[in-house]
């Protein structure tokens, strides 16, 4: 096995060579299924997910299984259902639909958007969000936001700005206390299971944090840290995003709106 | 190792992405794969000072600053390259001679590979901390280069490769690389990158691409001081190099499989445990495995199979013809084996002749007694999970270094013959065999191969002279790993600035006082033996207006000057306790914290952690509560001062009247306890007296116990209790408690037998209050001591108590055997013991007096610290009994002491004596009665030997005899003891 995230400062890298602020290498497509609203796929290192948007359609009766922010007003309700796969994991444990965290995932997606988005055009209607994970390798809550937000683009439903999000963590754990420690951004899942961390989620290129996550014990001194880099990291991210609908709008220009059989070239790595 | 297809080229790292694959095994047996991704920069520096180019574009941490290169830019030079070189070791180089590493003297200007120390670490967890420390220290420039993540560095693995073979190909890659990347500095004398390797096919391959290489032992033999460092370089991998050449003959069974036993302790047809050997016979072993209620035993080389004791091992029972009796005879390693030869190892069989010969008596032994129906199950052992080696404290055997090598510089094989009696005497090569002679020296084992009788080592050290104080403490505390370097700097700086000078504020507005009530008006005391420097504790009593008693306990406030994980605790939490040697003391922390500024001196005003009760007049708590304090201690009497100013009735005044009160509330509280089914344990305590000038002991007198001992005792009991019961109501996962379990009934199947048949006295052990009083029940009127030899014998037959976090026991398994209480923890000696200061700062936060520091929150942190403060308590008592028995043999110096003695073990050829007033034990064996060894007679069931002929003697167990003892040194084995001799039985 690889050396532990204890290693970083004999050389300042980290498990995978990164430093401390360098997002991993990123991918992401829109417009992956032809017949969806919207669409798209984002890779962040090894964490691999797909997400599929329709609507927004007429009200119906939502399914139990995502969640949603329908509160009975005038706007329309973002329903957000995530799937992971059993193959996504090491352990290949399956989750359950009613599985706790996975709730509390679509749960903190759905709100994230429906303050973004500008839901008060579309009054008793719903866009749904499905979101499918493929593989996982740290940063899952970052990458769901960041493909829903690719596929909303690509629906056309009217948003402020991009939600772009991204985790940050810190090079030594709690315990260690160390108060030299670096912060890190888009961790990995070693790192997540090592060292503290925190996700975050920014409108556009401002420093307006609509998501803000950690789940970890970590000393307070150290938290303005990891928040800056996190806002940095957004950053990085958002020009990420930006480059690929920008991208994307290019060649649909150029090439016309349609693509004969437009298939999503994804690999999975069982 | 398989590089991923990508979806898009784009992104910053798109051409410099590669992943690894790992495969992991689970603790259910399942196998994950697991792919991680590598991302490969061209910016990780060579760290060499003649580089500018690297520095320039360095990377920088968060805070912007850069880390300062490590390697010098006039590296040492060695004869082969005088212009000086870098060192590039392999893994095997560090694992076979990590102290040649370490030494202060060679072997500067290392670089460590990634790939180097990522097998180390899956190979050696302690040697790669050490490493990991090495990197630390700023006179080694030792530098970490991370050749897996560098563009040029990063070798893939090909399809027919061997992760081994991969993995020396990315060194030689790595040292390649360096050599060309420093020559593009044109740099005017050019140190040259040199891997370090003793694997031969990597050294021709590295030959064969003109990357810089060559053996360890190559290399320090053109040090300067070769010779002593030669020796240092692990024996077997020498032989790695030439081992193909021929096969050997294997002297002992080959060990089973991994898989194979591992399937077999699943299926219960093997069973793991922790091997142990006999402390009188070397060919007796034995272990306890959870299958079984009675340990197994393991008897004769082959089947203890290259086990030393703490090995954990896997054993294999035998067949039941093969069950045996333990040995009731003493056999000796060194006396049996003494003229064995080093260098004649090979071949031969394992049993040598007169193994074979106490063997076969032995048999004869127990086939006689086989009609009594008494065999034992025994076990071989099959393989070893975890070796338990360590550095070993020992002298060259005489006997086995050669006349030549007494003079020339030969290479020759010699053993060293370890203080620990239960470690196999241990073969090394030296060229400095006739230097060695006489000298304590400290030896590793490096392995212990199947043709290979003795278990084979190297040389790290030289303590010293034998028999030199300063040579033998030295080795006391390397055996019993005691760490008593002085405190560095880090330490230190931790210490208030004030230093002897600093004085609680005496503005009680001053943060120092929040939240601390002022006892400074209590009339306190401490009470501790002559001479103590490091009060932790004092007491006080008064009545109250409703007739009961305000009783209070005040203990040193160690966590006031100590702040968790500053490099002050980090230490402390290291050495886990103070080491009490006769002539020395090895503080846990600092002096001025541990003698002064904390310590509960006299007539000053001290901060303290104070427990105060309500005791009504029968000793029952009516209430009690926790307070920081500041307190103001009248007197610090020593046992016999308080005991006298107690007795005398014309001391009337408020402070004696208090030690009455405490006095009389402490035998209450005694009477309970002993109701309760506490025991009263004992091994002699020994006092060495010394004259102060020389510092030499002159006379050695057991400790005498006064009702001012137990006074303070049973207050301190009182105390753990109450703190005890405190923390785990508010920490009920992470209070860290102390244990004791109570012993298995088996223990005392022995002894029980021994009493019934030697006394018609009957041990009843159901529990420990039946314990208790049929221990009161063993007396013998005419002999006061029998009781005492009796409770020493029972004590052996106990646990030992240890430290634990509360969230992993369930609540029934917290109960203190010993001291019958539901739950104990130690609280009352924080100067000298980590867990009381760690049981402070949970206190602390139980009372809400400061938030609870993560530290101490974390369990798997407190876990560990437990674990380590179990292991550093009982070396620090082993360590302390050792350096008595060093003193007690000291003063038996150059003279003849006649003393009474009692028989506590007995043997067929031998029997054991236990004399009270020097607390030794030591052992007369049948040829030591007289000349020529008499005949004898052993009745195993009566425990009694009788001896006719040259000498007609009968001895029985419990014995009372009258021994000479005197201080002996063997010739043979230039090994000084004490020796006993029968005066006369009875
Ligand atoms: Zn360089």
């Amino acid at each position: 096995m690889p050396l532990d995230t204890s290693t970083y400062d004999l050389a300042l890298l980290r498990v995978d060579g990164r430093r401390w602020n360098e997002l991993r290498r990123l991918d992401g497509q829109i417009r992956t299924q032809a017949a969806a609203d919207g669409s798209s796929y984002l890779e962040m290192g090894n964490t691999k997910v797909m997400c599929v948007v329709s609507g927004p359609s007429e009200d119906k009766r939502r399914g139990q299984t995502s969640a949603s922010t329908a509160t009975g007003s005038n706007a329309a309700d973002v329903a957000v259902s995530v799937v992971v796969a059993g193959f996504s994991s090491v352990d290949r444990k399956k989750r359950g639909r009613g599985d706790k965290r996975i709730q509390e995932l679509q749960t903190t997606i759905s709100k994230a958007l429906a303050s973004n988005l500008h839901t008060h055009l579309y009054p008793r209607s719903t866009i749904s969000i499905s979101l499918n994970v493929l593989s996982q390798d740290g940063s899952l809550l970052a990458a769901l936001i960041n493909a829903s937000t690719l596929a909303l683009i690509d629906a056309g439903i009217p948003m402020t700005d991009y939600l772009v999000a991204c985790t940050a963590g810190s090079t030594s754990s709690y315990a260690a206390n160390d108060d030299r420690a670096d912060p890190l951004v888009d961790l990995n899942n070693q790192e997540e299971q090592e060292l503290p961390f925190l996700t975050m989620a920014t409108l556009g290129a401002t420093d307006k944090v609509a998501v803000l996550v950690c789940e970890s014990r970590v000393q307070v001194s150290r938290l303005e840290g990891m928040m800056a880099a996190a806002a940095d990291a957004c950053k990085g991210v958002r020009d990420f995003l930006d480059q690929v609908i920008r991208e994307k709008g290019h060649k649909m220009v150029t090439e016309g709106t349609i693509e004969k059989g437009a298939s999503m070239a994804i690999e999975i790595d069982a | 190792m398989t590089s991923l297809k990508r979806a898009s080229e784009a992104g910053p790292f798109s051409s410099n992405i590669s992943s690894k694959t790992y495969v992991r095994s689970t603790k259910s047996g399942k196998v994950q794969k697991i792919v991680r991704e590598v991302y490969l920069r061209q910016d990780i520096p060579c760290s060499s000072k003649i580089c500018s180019k690297c520095l320039a574009g360095a990377p920088r941490s968060a805070a912007g600053t850069v880390s300062p290169f490590v390697l010098s830019d006039k590296p040492a030079g060695s004869k082969a390259y005088p212009q000086g070189h870098y060192l590039v070791p392999d893994t095997n180089a560090l694992l076979n001679a990590m102290d040649l590493f370490e030494q202060s003297s060679a072997f500067f200007d290392v670089i460590i590979l990634q790939t180097v120390l990522e097998e180390l670490r899956n190979r050696s967890l302690p040697l790669y901390n050490r490493l990991i420390g090495l990197t630390k220290s700023e006179e080694k420039r030792f530098y970490v280069f991370f050749n897996e993540f560098r563009l040029e560095t990063y070798v893939n693995r090909e399809h027919d490769e061997s992760i081994n073979d991969r993995n020396d190909r990315a060194v030689r890659r790595a040292v390649k690389w360096y050599n060309e990347h420093l020559a593009q500095t044109k740099a005017k004398k050019l140190p040259v990158t040199v891997m370090l390797t003793d694997d031969r096919g990597n050294l021709e391959k590295a030959k064969k691409e003109k990357v810089p290489a060559t053996t360890l032992r190559d290399y320090v033999a053109g040090l300067q001081e070769a010779d002593r460092l030669l020796d240092m370089i692990a024996e077997s991998q020498e032989r790695g190099l030439s081992r193909d050449k021929k096969s050997a003959d294997f002297l002992y069974p080959e060990y089973y499989s991994m898989s194979k036993m591992m399937t077999g302790v699943k299926n219960g047809m093997l069973h793991q445990g922790i091997f142990n050997l006999s402390p009188y016979n070397y060919l007796e072993g034995s272990i306890k495995v959870p299958a079984f209620p009675k340990s197994l035993l393991v008897l004769g080389r082959d089947n203890i199979n290259r086990a030393v004791d703490g090995d954990v091992v896997i054993v294999e029972v035998l067949p039941q013809d093969q069950w045996k009796e333990p040995s009731t005879k003493i056999i000796e390693e060194e006396a049996i084996t003494k003229n064995e030869n080093a260098d004649g190892d090979e071949g031969g069989d394992i049993v040598t002749e007169q193994e074979k010969k106490a063997l076969q008596e032995q048999v004869k032994k127990t086939q006689g007694l086989s009609t009594e129906g008494r065999p034992q199950p025994t076990a071989k052992v099959v393989g070893v999970i975890k070796r338990n080696w360590r550095q070993y404290v020992g002298h060259v055997d005489q006997s086995s270094v050669s006349q030549s090598a007494r003079q020339g510089r030969k290479q020759e094989s010699v053993f060293l013959i370890p203080m620990d009696k239960k470690v196999p005497k241990i073969r090394i090569r030296t060229r400095q065999a006739g230097e060695l002679l006489g000298k304590r020296i400290l030896v590793t084992i490096d392995s212990w191969d199947r043709e290979s009788r003795h278990p084979v080592g190297h040389f790290v050290r030289s303590l010293g002279e034998v028999e030199t104080k300063a040579a033998e403490t030295e080795a006391l505390l390397l055996e019993y790993d005691v760490q008593y370097r002085p405190f560095p700097k880090t330490v230190l700086d931790c210490l208030p600035k004030e230093g002897h000078d600093w004085r609680v504020p005496t503005s009680t507005e001053d943060p120092g006082w929040k939240d601390r009530e002022d006892l400074r008006g209590l009339l306190i005391c401490s009470i501790d033996p002559v001479g103590c420097q490091d009060i932790d504790d004092a007491l006080h009593a008064r009545p109250l207006p409703n007739g009961n008693y305000e009783i209070g306990v005040h203990i040193a406030d160690v966590s006031h000057f100590v702040k968790p994980n500053n490099a002050m605790d980090a230490e402390a939490s290291i050495r886990g306790t103070t080491v009490y040697l006769v002539d020395k003391r090895i503080d846990m922390l600092p002096m001025l914290l541990g003698t002064d500024l904390c310590s509960l001196k006299p007539y000053v005003e001290r901060y303290a952690f104070s427990v105060l009760w309500e005791l009504n007049t029968s000793a029952d708590i009516v209430n009690v509560r926790f307070t920081k304090s500041v307190i103001k201690s009248r007197e610090a009497f020593s046992y016999e001062q308080a005991q006298l100013r107690i007795d005398e009735n014309s001391q009337q005044d408020d402070l004696t009247k208090g030690m009455r009160t405490l006095l009389m509330l402490s035998k209450k509280l005694k009477q309970k306890r002993m109701d309760a089914g506490a025991l009263s344990l004992s091994s002699p305590e020994v006092k060495v007296q010394m004259e102060s000038e020389t510092s030499d002991p002159i006379d050695v007198k057991t400790k005498e116990l006064l009702d001012t001992n137990s006074l303070v005792e049973e207050f301190m009991l009182l105390a753990n209790i109450s703190v005890a019961g405190k923390i785990y109501e508010a920490f009920p996962q992470t209070a860290i408690l102390r244990r004791h379990a109570a012993p298995p009934k088996t223990n005392f199947d022995e002894l029980a037998n021994q009493l019934k048949v030697k006394r018609g006295l009957e041990l009843r052990f159901d529990s420990s209050k039946a314990l208790a009083d049929s221990l009161d029940e063993c007396a013998d009127p005419a002999e006061p001591f029998f009781n005492t030899l009796i409770r020493v014998m029972a004590t052996r037959c106990m646990m030992s108590a240890e430290y634990f976090c509360a969230g992993t026991q369930a609540y029934p398994e917290f109960r203190h055997y010993g001291l019958a209480s539901e739950i104990y923890t130690h609280f009352t000696s924080p100067i000298r013991r980590y867990a009381d200061l760690v049981a402070h700062r949970q206190l602390a936060a139980a009372i809400d007096y400061e938030p609870m520091h993560p530290h101490v929150r974390s369990r798997g942190r407190l876990e560990a610290v437990c674990k380590n403060i179990n292991v550093r308590h009982r070396n620090a008592q082993l360590a302390g009994r050792a350096s008595i028995a060093y003193y007690v043999g000291q003063s038996l110096r150059g003279r003849v002491a006649e003393e009474d003695g009692f028989v506590m073990k007995i043997f067929s050829n031998g029997f054991v004596v236990l004399v009270p007033r020097f607390g030794i034990e030591g052992l007369i064996r049948l040829r030591d009665l007289a000349d020529p060894e008499p005949e004898s007679v052993f009745d195993a069931d009566g425990y009694k030997l009788t001896t006719s002929g040259s000498r007609d003697v009968s001895v029985e167990l419990f014995m009372k005899v009258r021994v000479r003892i005197q201080d002996v040194k063997d010739e043979a084995t230039g090994k000084r003891g004490a020796k006993m001799e029968l005066v006369r039985a009875g």
